[in-house]
């Protein structure tokens, strides 16, 4: 690990861009969050504030073709994109990519994209509206193994920067940067303490998991729950740990011969389709046993035991979305009251 | 990647939730996202609103001019496919007059479209003979509350939702049918405001409320008046609301004198206990608020539904103020708009109406051609009058009557019968099978203009990638076909020209511009000098109509009963996977994935009776029809019920459903008719209505 001070963190981002193709959160006339591509000319101020869509659509595509077969021989549709770098990304969605890393550690379409990208992790000092990463081990101070650089910022705009890795810094290779004490060290452990301190009270969420996990919810709880769930998929879109796909064919005529095209696309296991058989046999027809998977997934120890943390990072995201009002905060809650 | 983020509004459903496009560089619709601060939906969207780009992108989409010679279509050039409309146009207006031609717009498309389909039909094709698809949802409304209101729209906002201490939702699905707005609603009852839900089905709302009303088909006005009785007799009403600001109390009280709860009972099925409970709450609720769907209007009593449901918060004084109201729900992204831009044959932008000598100088004068006198024609009387040969061309655009009209059967040969038929689209529909011409439609993501959502709120919808192909909007479309035809009257060089010609002629749109739309999150009309902010509450000082009127209305049997032959009832629903038609949403293959194409709920009881299994194949059979699909157990249909979503044009509920009329509306009676159902082998796949036509 390399430390560094940073008098001017647009000399970082000038010089990045020189190398890599450069995306960073920014904040529209709505107060929308937002990944834009920054350009040498385009090039604003960065903001510790969440997207409302996670990072995970620039490895895993939310449609995307896996293969094209023309009627005689099949077309390689792996995604060769340009070296980027995501710039001041959140705790909370680099926890998300390292855990979807493990998830798609074979898959070659997600791979080709995670290698070229760098990324520049963003400390957290101030607790967001719905977020709770310190309960979930995601945040605010971003994991030194989920970022190849991390940003801290300091007081008079100026940055504490960390190099984690060889692709880190290779990346600042050639910038001219002041290393600097380790004491900035404890100033940033403190800061994020702090910051730590301020978030509120998670005990409903801590609460609720011991119970998730001792079996103390009820299936007739769930069955109550899921009447709430519209299937609207929000919760799985904006999620940045959820992962599930389906694939379809997709043939077209229109020409002299046949092309077919194998493409994938989101899905989300709170679609009835999602687990059906094409005999009509479905192991989670009802709704309840959805909604209950997918916060066992979330929450569930088993899911723990492989992945090493929780399915949930904290954003707080599914909150917000839910037109039936059971987010992560609602449904832990009334787990804790009624299950 | 996403390049770029445009905000505009969701073309689905009447709630009109903020949806941001997510283009890539190529200038390609990649996927959505809710826009996080929109006033109504805050940042969620329902499964519809999230699979948009499946609809935009479609493979399906056309994207030339179509012109069919005998049985299949050939593609066009835009200028031959104007010329040839403009040319059979004239001709059928030289020979048989303008009332043999018309336009039937859409409810999907924006209210610049709108206008301009009327002011065609008005000022180029010199007819009233334009209709859309309100008819077969809200025609009532719009027709109940002129008469009892004085205004036919949601009295109050999707945002008193959660000022209110009491929701009464009287034949309304709006988890399932307005999703965003449903949500509102489990969240207040979440938060502890009181939910009341009168459906004969247990729809989601009402699982989760004690308060269930599960009344007969049909049998809304008996339930209302026991209703008033009791209210009435316990002297629960709010005497000074009645005296200051309505009349004909009088009458209405000696009206309703003997309509108990007892004698009602085996009418609607709800007992009396139940009845007195629901007067108790609505009344002594502080702030109550009525939303109502198709369960009210589609009945051959629906304009009655609509005034009892009227009488009910008048008496109560549940109006002009927050968190009350008598709201319907309105069903696609722009039916208000389509209403408000007076693509009705009875009334001019604004609901002006066209039988009144001023109002023909006004538009006549706006327009600079003088407009016909004579009336015009409903959409089901544009096809009744081609079956006998009276009406001869159509143009349509954004609707699939023969899907989601009452008794398909009827409407195809209708619309076979025409000697020309053009219909604009987005993808092949059944309708355009039919047509002479096919014109590609731009999307809703291709072009600039407004929706009026059910609240009255006009939002800007913004262009975010280029019309596919060819496709063109249909304001433009029609511009260029009233040239053809020699007429200069559509002459505009953008969409918000349309807007502004619109807003000086439609006096509750009098003071919005596009600016002021886009810097006020929308604004809900009436918007004009005196109220520039626009309007969130209706009736507030006074009714249009000065007093509201009480009218006294009778329970109205529903117009076909079971029998020997047909012994079920069938109902129509929605399902929230599917929008109209399925045209837009059946291109998801996720939403495409949940259900067969085609389902028919069924009790189980029921269903045991007949020997039928769940997902079974059954026959479905009424005195008009016969198809076929596959039999969902249901325990949220009562027994002696059954019901199926009108979204599938393999199973369509349409060639079941009755054509007996409301009186006042000619709105279709959809939600109830009689039918008979029975298993089909259990290996047999059910043959969509194609196969079984050409099986004939």
């Amino acid at each position: 690990m390399e430390i560094y001070h940073l008098d001017d963190l647009s000399l970082l981002q000038q010089h990045l861009l020189a190398q890599y193709q450069l995306y960073q959160v920014v904040k529209n006339d709505d107060k929308q969050c937002s990944w834009q591509q920054q350009t040498k000319e385009r090039n604003e101020p960065l903001i510790a504030e969440l997207p409302q869509s996670s990072a995970k659509d620039f490895f895993f595509a939310e449609h995307e073709n896996l293969l094209i077969f023309n009627g005689e021989y099949f077309q390689e549709t792996l995604p060769t994109p340009a070296p980027f770098v995501l710039f001041g990304i959140l705790s909370c969605d680099l926890t998300a990519i390292s855990y979807q890393d493990q998830f798609f550690k074979d898959d070659p379409y997600y791979q080709a994209r995670r290698q070229q990208c760098l990324l520049v992790g963003l400390d957290c000092i101030k607790p967001c509206q719905q977020g709770f990463c310190p309960t979930v081990d995601a945040g605010p101070g971003v994991r030194e193994h989920t970022a190849d650089i991390i940003l801290h910022p300091l007081e008079n705009h100026q940055w504490l920067l960390i190099s984690t890795n060889d692709k880190g810094t290779e990346a600042i290779k050639g910038l001219s940067l002041k290393t600097c004490h380790w004491h900035f060290l404890t100033q940033r452990d403190l800061t994020l303490h702090q910051c730590e301190q301020e978030f509120t009270d998670d005990s409903d969420i801590t609460q609720a998991i011991d119970k998730l996990n001792n079996g103390e919810v009820s299936d007739s709880f769930w069955q109550q729950l899921a009447v709430q769930c519209l299937g609207c998929s929000g919760c799985t879109t904006l999620c940045p740990t959820c992962s599930c796909y389906g694939t379809r064919s997709i043939t077209d005529e229109s020409e002299d011969k046949k092309v077919i095209t194998q493409q994938r696309f989101w899905d989300s296991c709170l679609y009835e389709g999602f687990q059906r058989e094409a005999s009509f046999h479905n192991p989670s027809a009802e709704a309840g046993k959805r909604v209950q998977r997918f916060w066992q997934h979330k929450f569930g120890n088993e899911f723990f035991a492989e992945f090493n943390r929780h399915g949930c990072v904290g954003c707080g995201r599914c909150e917000q979305t839910c037109p039936g009002v059971i987010g992560v905060h609602s449904v832990m809650k009334r787990i804790n009251n009624n299950a | 990647m996403c390049a770029d983020l445009v905000k505009t509004i969701c073309p689905f459903c009447g709630v009109g939730c903020g949806i941001c496009l997510k283009v890539d560089e190529q200038g390609q619709l990649l996927s959505v996202e809710p826009q996080q601060n929109h006033p109504i939906s805050q940042g969620k969207l329902c499964d519809k609103g999230w699979s948009t780009a499946y609809a935009i992108n479609s493979d399906q989409r056309l994207t030339q001019p179509l012109k069919r010679i005998n049985k299949s279509f050939y593609p066009i050039s835009w200028q031959e496919a104007l010329t040839t409309i403009a040319d059979e146009l004239t001709a059928i207006i030289d020979e048989s007059g303008s009332q043999a031609v018309g336009v039937i717009s859409s409810a999907r498309a924006s209210n610049e479209d709108n206008y301009a389909a009327q002011k065609f039909a008005r000022a180029v094709l010199k007819t009233n003979n334009i209709d859309h698809c309100a008819r077969i949802c809200h025609s009532p409304t719009v027709a109940g509350l002129k008469q009892s209101l004085g205004s036919g729209a949601m009295t109050n906002s999707a945002k008193d939702i959660l000022e209110t201490d009491l929701m009464l939702v009287f034949g309304a699905d709006p988890t399932e049918n307005h999703s965003i707005l449903g949500g509102h609603i489990m969240q207040a009852h979440a938060q502890g405001t009181e939910l009341i839900v009168v459906d004969p089905r247990v729809t989601r709302l009402a699982k989760l409320t004690p308060m269930h009303l599960q009344l007969k088909l049909g049998s809304n006005i008996a339930l209302i008046n026991a209703l008033l009785h009791v209210i009435i007799k316990e002297q629960w009403f709010d005497q000074r609301f009645v005296e200051s600001r309505t009349q004909g109390f009088e009458q209405l009280a000696k009206h309703v004198k003997d309509i108990t709860p007892e004698s009602v009972e085996s009418t609607t099925g709800v007992s009396a206990e139940l009845i007195r409970t629901t007067a108790r709450a609505y009344s002594h609720a502080k702030r109550a608020m009525i939303f109502y769907g198709m369960g009210i209007t589609q009945y051959v009593s629906g304009t009655n539904n609509v005034i009892s449901l009227a009488n009910l918060a008048l008496t109560c004084g549940h109006i002009g103020k927050a968190g009350t109201g008598v709201n319907p729900l309105r069903g696609q992204n722009n039916v208000q708009g389509a209403c408000d831009m007076g693509c009705l044959p009875n009334v001019y932008p604004g609901y002006q109406a066209v039988a009144e000598l001023e109002n023909q100088e006004k538009f006549s004068k706006a327009w600079g051609t003088k407009v016909t006198q004579q009336a015009g024609l409903t959409s089901l009387g544009m096809t009744k009058a081609a079956q006998s040969g009276d009406f001869r061309a159509l143009l349509l655009f954004g609707e699939d009557p023969v899907v989601t009209d009452p008794d398909q059967n009827h409407v195809q040969s209708s619309l076979k019968n025409l000697d020309l038929f053009v219909v604009a689209e987005l993808t092949m529909t059944e309708t355009a099978k039919l047509a002479d011409i096919i014109l590609p439609a731009a999307s809703f993501a291709e072009k600039d203009g407004t929706f009026t959502n059910c609240e009255r709120r006009v939002q800007k919808v913004n262009q975010a990638i280029a019309p596919l192909g060819e496709a063109k909007g249909d304001w433009q479309w029609l511009q260029a076909l009233a040239k053809e035809m020699g007429s200069k009257l559509l002459n505009w060089q953008s969409s918000e020209d349309v807007f502004n010609e619109m807003a000086a002629l439609t006096p509750p749109y009098q003071a919005m511009t596009y600016q002021k739309i886009t810097d006020n999150s929308g604004l809900q009309w009436p918007c004009t000098n005196e109220t520039p902010n626009g309007t969130t509450i209706l009736h507030q000082q006074s009714f249009p109509i000065g007093r509201a009127r009480f009218i006294c209305v009778n329970q109205v049997d529903i117009d076909e009963s079971t029998d020997d032959n047909y012994p079920l009832l069938l109902t129509t629903n929605r399902l929230h996977f599917h929008y109209g038609c399925g045209s837009m949403t059946r291109n998801s293959p996720l939403l495409e994935r949940e259900t067969p194409p085609g389902v028919l709920f069924i009790n189980p009881i029921d269903a045991k009776a007949l020997n039928i299994n769940h997902q079974a194949p059954v026959s479905i059979k009424s005195r008009r029809g016969y198809v076929e699909t596959r039999a969902m157990f249901s325990d949220d249909v009562p027994v002696g019920l059954v019901s199926m979503p009108y979204h599938f044009k393999e199973a369509p509920s349409n060639q079941l459903t009755n054509t007996a009329q409301d009186p006042v509306t000619k709105m279709p009676e959809l939600k109830a008719c009689a039918v008979v159902v029975a298993a089909l082998a259990k290996d047999q796949v059910p043959k969509t209505i194609q196969q079984l036509q050409e099986g004939k």
